[in-house]
């Protein structure tokens, strides 16, 4: 709230669109994009190592919707005129050796890098989810059915995971704790830049 | 005649109130608010009796926004209200009191530079005291910041209207190179009218204070362009485009001023240089990287064919 009496303080040109609040929305797509994108080149990774063993069909498939979450934060990036996070060549590297990292361990090291992540990405849609519905959720209504959607597929593919032994992999509590502090930070980091 | 009274010292308390509330939050010396509120009201009696200033756009040819004095500016303001809001429906915040100044105030610009002295004049036609210039910086920022801001609406609401008539089927798509040559134009076109006075402008915008604002609305300006352009990226060349769109409209801006051909017809042939250069170094990256990728594709073929002849040799 601008204080009493403040000089004018000319900023973007740009109106906002039927009062919604666009520092949020801004935000919350950015970060979201972000992560869908890291997502998508973390199973990138895990399929060029693991592609061609008997866990192939399972990734390609989890791999498969996480195209489709992308595709749809891209429509909703350009709708809502978002700009992406500058991170992006950083998180397409990052994501990438991160899930051919994990994969190099074995099969059971890419189920726990995966159960670790979607656990991450869950928590952080339930918080969004929290926050859209506390400001107003008439008007984002399509916004928060797509990320209740998107985050029940991604608690899917966490229980996948954990379907195919992810915990049974040696140093599993320390590995899951260093992936979620670099998710964390990922999320911390695309939001603001 | 006693309603116009009353209204000149309605705007005459309404500023005094204004002020009061702006010593609150600035370092302005107290003194000199109470010499001011005093010399206000005194000032806008004496006002009443002086004919209006005529607007002396005979004088200039600039357009001047657009805008008389009493019209409501257009163009968005926080939505922000002054202290006491639900008053008389007349009633206006200070935010659109000090757009009716600084908007009065662009007509005696190219005379008087972007100074006090403008603004002053500014309150002077709208019938208030000139301590009204004391609302706003002495290096006249508040005074540009709003001409940006407002040259940036006007430059949106044209590309809103050109996008409007493509939809309509009644005007012709422009590829892209053309579309951003006619929209860095039109806005620098409209510092025509002050051009003189601009360099002044620029290196105001370039103080540390007003850097904030002046960046904001240079990025949202150039975001504006390229989003009426159909760019709909949203990978890293989101940034790619932007930085070379300013750079192209900043330099261009920094041609214009030196520019003294008719019709400022260098200018624009600087412009549609660069948006060339800049199209071929986008087409030459796109090559680059299909070039690029060609080439691995065939490192990995004879990597492949390699380790196949190896195997096979090590089997015989």
């Amino acid at each position: 709230v601008p204080g009493a009496g403040a000089a004018l303080r000319p900023c973007s040109s740009r109106v906002a669109q039927d009062g919604i609040n666009q520092p949020l929305i801004d935000r919350i797509i950015r970060v979201d994009h972000a992560g869908e994108y890291g997502a998508n080149r973390i199973y990138a990774g895990q399929m060029a190592v693991l592609g061609r063993s008997s866990v192939g069909p399972v990734i390609q498939q989890m791999w498969n919707q996480e195209k489709n979450h992308l595709k749809k934060f891209n429509e909703l990036m350009v709708a809502y005129r978002v700009r992406p996070t500058v991170l992006l060549p950083f998180w397409n590297v990052a994501g990438f050796v991160l899930g051919a990292g994990s994969a190099l361990l074995g099969k059971k090291g890419a189920m726990a890098c995966t159960v670790a992540v979607e656990e991450s990405i869950s928590e952080h849609y339930n918080n969004q989810i929290r926050t859209l519905i506390e400001e107003d959720p008439e008007k984002y209504k399509e916004l928060l059915q797509v990320i209740k959607q998107f985050r029940d597929e991604e608690q899917e593919h966490h229980d996948i995971g954990l379907e195919h032994d992810a915990e049974a992999t040696p140093a599993y509590s320390v590995l899951k704790t260093a992936i979620q502090l670099g998710c964390k930070a990922a999320i911390f980091l695309s939001e603001r830049i | 005649k006693m309603a116009a009274a009353g209204g000149l010292r309605r705007a005459g308390w309404r500023l005094w109130r204004a002020r009061r509330a702006v010593v609150r939050c600035q370092q302005y010396p107290p003194l000199r608010a109470l010499q001011g509120s005093a010399a206000l009201r005194a000032a806008s009696d004496e006002h009443k009796k002086e004919p209006w200033a005529s607007s002396s756009q005979q004088h200039f040819e600039s357009p001047s926004p657009g805008h008389q004095p009493e019209e409501k500016p257009q163009g968005p303001h926080p939505s922000y209200t002054g202290q006491g809001g639900q008053q008389s429906e007349d009633y206006e915040s200070e935010e659109q009191l000090q757009h009716r100044i600084l908007t009065a105030a662009l007509e005696f610009v190219p005379e008087h530079g972007w100074t006090a002295e403008a603004i002053a004049e500014g309150a002077k036609t709208l019938g208030l005291s000139v301590a009204a210039a004391g609302l706003f910086h002495s290096d006249g920022s508040e005074l540009i910041l709003h001409f940006v801001s407002d040259c940036n609406t006007k430059l949106s609401e044209l590309l809103k209207k050109e996008q409007k008539l493509v939809q309509l089927g009644e005007a012709e798509k422009k590829p892209i190179d053309e579309f951003l040559r006619d929209a860095v134009e039109a806005r620098l076109r409209m510092l025509i009218p002050y051009i003189e006075k601009w360099p002044q402008a620029l290196s105001v915008l370039l103080l540390p204070r007003n850097i904030p604002s002046s960046l904001s609305l240079l990025t949202s300006m150039i975001d504006d362009i390229w989003h009426y352009a159909g760019d709909q990226s949203t990978d890293f060349n989101w940034y790619t485009r932007r930085a070379v769109l300013t750079a192209i409209y900043n330099t261009t801006e920094l041609v214009m001023m030196q520019d003294s051909s008719p019709g400022f017809e260098d200018t624009w042939r600087f412009l549609e240089n660069r948006v060339a250069d800049a199209m071929a170094m986008s087409n030459t990256a796109t090559q680059v990287q299909s070039t690029g990728e060609a080439v691995v594709q065939g490192l990995m073929g004879a990597a492949v064919t390699v380790s196949n002849a190896g195997t096979c040799r090590a089997v015989r």
